[in-house]
């Protein structure tokens, strides 16, 4: 579903950062991997690259069979907007729309009919349990809600693949392992290939495979333990 | 100063662009503000130099106003025991026939006294021949010229020169040149003397003086010889010092500097706003930079002076750009104010190069920084009030808290009572004026809430337009009010006075052409010159039957116009037949009743003044007038105010029989003539050019000629209204730029969301774009609700105290339907950069952003 072939992702500053070398990966579809390693170590930069977020010095990236590598910015987003759904640490939610309208938005976004686009909002936030806040804004949710209506915007076109951001480094314990749960649920239910990048040890051992990185490369590739968090 | 390096500055070069577009109203404001002063010192200056020049040791110079006074006058000034010299001067703007030059200063002076005042200098080897000034005197086309002008037409002793006279187009001979100093320079060098004698002759002055130039003899005081002078001649004549008489210059321009001073007012005003707005959201996106300052012992004091340095700083830099571009613009300036004056005031001065005023620069570095330092007053207050434990917490500080809302629209609802109450108490010019400002600040403090009642109203027409770009742009607007405030608050501003200046242009055009239809019906104009306004040349009243005999006439008015000191203010007199001039047309009064001012006027028993001379002057029906003439003063009571447009500063309307028997003077400015019906224009003035052109200069104008002209000038005088208006659309369009700028730095993160949901390029390009026409559509309607108002007074300032026009209230409908399109088209420009921006930023780091 993702495959990494010599990727490396070079910052040039005020002084040249390394920031992944080389790195090959090549992950299943309908797998739950998590990405750990220290600060640094390339997590995020790894998850923004097959996000299609940012793009790769050297190397290529192909998710689904398609090679981000090259492709126009509109096509990036294109396949972006289809294949990926994100999830962040600090939720992103847009903060003057209430819940079903920060899910409508990616629908809104590719055109969807008005009706079409209410009926997925509503089925999504049923499905991450906040049914009965769909009119609150961010403001009024707690954490653990915010980022469960950050999950239903990214899970909006069901897409195949779910990268998410240390999506439990922003909630408490409880609420973390909530989310968590909620995230599995979802990759159970969809079938979806799930990326986690974590620093948390629970998160990461409750996940199908390990993958730790130490300053840019793959010095681990394991299968979890298959804690529940 | 170690904050300012420290905190300042790091801020300031990341937000460069945004810094430069803040300081560009001070820029505008100071630069407008020095440009048009700085032309109109120079041009001033210049006029200064050219009497000065002329002077030359001259202690006092006696004149009569326009009219000139009779030949005896010199008899009697020199029998005075305390002067010691004294020499008769003529001067005459004269269109030369030669290439480039333009106008040239005929100085008419008499040769044999007149050397006891000046000198001519002339080159060696010439000297002999204006020496015996007989021969100069035996040869009347004899003419002395400066080198400078000598060197560019290169003239030599012999050389002729073509001149238009009252005697047509006659070619004179230069006798003399004089080296370049002192006379020679003034009027740029463009300066001819020629025998006084000569000069009445060939100018049509008939046995007439300018002026009288005189020295004291040693001992005398000048003071008591003024005196001496002034009460032999009586109030009709002016016994002044030269330098004394660029004063008249000064109360003549004063209305053009009165523009200009509200032209750069308002941009300073628009500027104000942007500086405002800026430091609001400084302080805003430095909440947490001020909140760890405070934590770590900076105090409230120290943080206000940090804002406070920073304003003084941007007052500097825009104060001192603004500077250079001042002094741009008045070189560009300086030959349309020269034609201006020229042809609106009658007045004759070229300048070449601008003359700047150290203490005028200084003031206008000062007004910018002073406007900075204002404008910075209340966000550095706000800086400093920052509570250091909110400040270091993540929130939005971009809403208003109701309680500021609510103390915001209480203060304004309290000083939009007291404007009105000012317009219904209006008992002076001041209340006008504080009526127009309180209405203003109400305004202004009124904008937020205004603004985001009109932002709500038009959520859902954007969200229907575009579900998701409409309805992000709209709540951006609604979540940082003060954001968006600003921005509309500096394009309501500008657009208010678009509008009200469209507004007075539309209504002033109206006037005119109306008073144009009326009062200026002959169908033909003999003129001196192609310009109404210069009265340099004069008829004689004998060419009045001339004209009458040229087959298809049927009647002729002469009529003398010149300007005469009444009550101190130099006035314009239209001195005329009433009684023809009645039969022909009836100028509509505005006090009187028409057939009895009309009777007692054309008896010279009384006068009729414009409506604008009343207002400005506050005379009204039945006031007498004490007008001082050669003959003792007039006391003539005024019979009816009528709508004439001869003077901006209002004009008096007499008869020419008292005229002619008060000033001795029978001649003449203009001819108005009416045709028989069924003649031809172009045969009656081809007729008349026939038999009168080739003894005389003279022009015939048709009667949609002068029309043309007339409109030319209003025109030209509303130029100066066309560059506020350029002025105001800038400053609004840079706000707008600011506000997106901003807007998007606040933003990234959230664009950066929608386009890793998803969002196409273009999708956020619209968004952004969406965002500024929402701003310019607010700006609009907000902008011409206030332009409504502050035409009306508008109306009331020009009526009551600068140009004295009864105007009618009309809303320019065309102005306000014109602006659409151009405002929604420069709101969606100024998009385009910042849009740009925001789509091209790393993804990555956008979403990271904090």
């Amino acid at each position: 579903m993702i495959d990494l072939a010599k990727v490396s992702k070079v910052f040039n500053g005020k002084r040249q950062v390394t920031a992944l070398e080389n790195v090959e990966l090549s992950i299943g579809r309908g797998e739950m991997v998590s990405i750990v390693g220290p600060s640094g170590s390339g997590k995020s930069t790894l998850l923004n690259l097959i996000g299609g977020l940012d793009t790769p010095t050297s190397g290529k990236i192909t998710i689904d069979g398609s090679l981000l590598s090259g492709l126009p910015d509109d096509d990036l987003t294109r396949m972006r907007r289809d294949k990926i759904g994100f999830i962040f640490q600090f939720f992103n939610l847009l903060p003057t729309l209430n819940c079903i309208e920060n899910v409508s938005i990616p629908l809104h976004l590719r055109g969807w009919p008005k009706k079409k686009i209410d009926e997925r909002a509503r089925e999504l936030l049923n499905l991450v349990g906040l049914g009965g806040r769909m009119d609150h804004l961010p403001d009024e949710l707690s954490g653990g809600e915010r980022q469960r209506c950050a999950i239903a915007r990214a899970l909006s076109v069901y897409p195949p693949v779910l990268l998410a951001d240390e999506p439990t480094g922003n909630l408490d314990t409880h609420t973390g392992a909530d989310i968590l749960k909620l995230i599995r649920d979802v990759h159970a239910r969809l079938g979806a290939t799930v990326l986690i990048v974590t620093h948390d040890r629970n998160v990461a051992e409750s996940c199908g495979r390990v993958i730790t990185l130490r300053d840019g490369r793959v010095v681990e590739d394991r299968a979890g333990l298959g804690l529940t968090a | 100063m170690i904050l300012l390096k420290l905190i300042s500055w790091p801020y300031i070069r990341k937000h460069l662009l945004r810094w430069m577009l803040t300081i560009a109203g001070i820029v505008l404001g100071v630069a407008v503000f020095l440009g048009m002063h700085t032309a109109n010192q120079s041009v001033l200056y210049a006029f200064r130099q050219t009497v000065d020049r002329i002077a030359g040791s001259t202690q006092l110079q006696v004149s009569a106003s326009e009219t000139g006074f009779d030949e005896s006058v010199l008899e009697r000034v020199q029998s005075v025991p305390e002067v010691r010299a004294a020499a008769p001067v003529i001067e005459a703007s004269v269109n030369t026939g030669l290439k480039g030059q333009g106008n040239i200063l005929i100085l008419g002076v008499d040769m044999t006294g007149d050397r006891n005042l000046r000198d001519y200098e002339l080159e060696s080897g010439e000297a002999g021949i204006v020496d015996d000034p007989l021969v100069f005197l035996a040869q009347p086309d004899s003419i002395i010229v400066t080198d400078t002008f000598a060197r560019q037409n290169q003239l030599g002793i012999g050389s002729k020169v073509p001149m238009s006279t009252m005697e047509g187009e006659k070619l004179f001979t230069v006798r003399g040149i004089m080296k370049s100093s002192g006379l020679s320079s003034a009027f740029g060098g463009n300066l001819a003397i020629m025998d006084i004698y000569a000069t009445q002759k060939v100018f049509g002055r008939g046995r007439r003086f300018d002026r009288i130039d005189l020295t004291v003899k040693d001992g005398a005081r000048v003071e008591d010889v003024k005196k001496k002078i002034e009460g032999m001649l009586g109030p009709s004549f002016q016994v002044e010092s030269p330098s004394a008489r660029g004063g008249q210059f000064e109360s003549i321009s004063h209305v053009y500097a009165l523009t200009a001073n509200i032209t750069s007012a308002f941009a300073l005003f628009i500027g104000m706003f942007l500086i405002y707005n800026t430091f609001q959201i400084s302080v805003t996106q430095r909440r947490s930079e001020i909140g760890i300052l405070r934590a770590l012992g900076a105090t409230r004091g120290q943080i206000r002076t940090l804002f406070m340095g920073e304003s003084v700083l941007a007052g500097l830099i825009g104060s001192t750009l603004g500077v250079l571009l001042g002094i741009g613009i008045a070189r560009l300036m300086l030959g349309y104010i020269g034609s201006l004056l020229g042809e609106v005031f009658g007045i004759a001065e070229k300048a070449k190069e601008i003359s700047t005023n150290p203490a005028l620069i200084l003031f206008a570095i000062v007004l910018g920084v002073i406007t900075s330092v204002v404008a910075a007053f209340i966000p550095a207050r706000n800086a400093a009030r920052v509570d250091p434990v909110q400040a270091l917490q993540k929130g939005k500080y971009q809403q208003m808290s109701a309680g500021e809302n609510r103390v915001r629209r209480i203060t304004a609802f309290v000083i939009a009572i007291l404007g009105v109450a000012c317009l219904v108490f209006r008992q002076s010019h001041g209340l006008v004026y504080a009526g127009d400002a309180l209405t203003l600040l109400a305004a202004l403090l009124l904008t937020p809430t205004v603004a985001q009642l009109v932002v709500q109203a038009l959520r859902p027409l954007l969200r229907w337009v575009r579900p998701v770009e409409g309805t992000l742009a709209a709540d951006s607007l609604l979540q940082a009010p003060r954001r968006t405030s600003g921005a509309v608050a500096a394009l309501m501003l500008s657009l208010a006075l678009v509008v009200a200046l469209g507004g007075m242009t539309r209504a002033s055009y109206g006037s005119i052409l109306n008073w144009l239809s009326v009062a200026l019906n002959p169908d033909l104009f003999i003129s001196t010159s192609e310009s109404l306004t210069t009265r340099g040349f004069r008829f004689p009243e004998s060419m009045g039957p001339q004209l009458s005999g040229v087959s298809g006439v049927a009647d002729v008015q002469g009529v003398r116009i010149a300007r005469i000191q009444v009550r101190g203010m130099q006035t314009i007199f239209v001195a005329a037949d009433i009684a023809a001039l009645s039969r022909r047309a009836t100028l509509p009064p505005t006090a009187g009743n028409t057939a009895e001012m009309y009777r007692l006027a054309s008896q010279g028993k009384a006068v009729l003044i414009s409506d604008n001379y009343a207002l400005l002057r506050g005379v009204k029906l039945g006031d007498v007038l004490d007008i001082a003439s050669p003959r003792g003063v007039l006391h003539l009571p005024v019979a009816g105010v009528v709508v004439d447009y001869s003077d901006q500063q209002g004009s008096i309307l007499l008869d020419r029989s008292v005229y002619k028997r008060y000033w001795d003077d029978s001649t003449v400015n203009l001819f108005r003539v009416f045709l028989t019906p069924g003649a031809s224009e172009t045969d009656v003035k081809r007729r008349i050019l026939e038999a009168l052109g080739n003894q005389r200069r003279l022009f015939v104008l048709t009667n949609r000629e002068v029309r043309q002209y007339i409109m030319r000038l209003t025109d030209q005088w509303f130029g100066i209204t066309y560059v506020q208006i350029a002025v105001a659309v800038l400053v609004a369009v840079l706000g707008i730029v600011n506000t997106l700028t901003v807007s998007i730095t606040d933003r990234r993160r959230e664009l950066g969301v929608l386009q890793a949901v998803g969002g196409l390029r273009n999708q956020i390009r619209r968004t952004i774009w969406l965002e500024a026409l929402t701003i310019g559509l607010v700006g609009l309607i907000l902008g011409l609700a206030l332009g409504a108002l502050q035409l009306y007074f508008g109306l009331r300032i020009t009526g009551e105290d600068l140009a004295g026009l009864r105007l009618n209230y009309e809303y320019p409908y065309e102005i306000s339907l014109m602006l659409l399109p151009v405002i929604l088209l420069a709101a969606f420009l100024s998009a385009i950069g910042p849009a740009e921006s925001a789509v091209h930023g790393s993804l990555v780091e956008a979403l990271e952003y904090e």
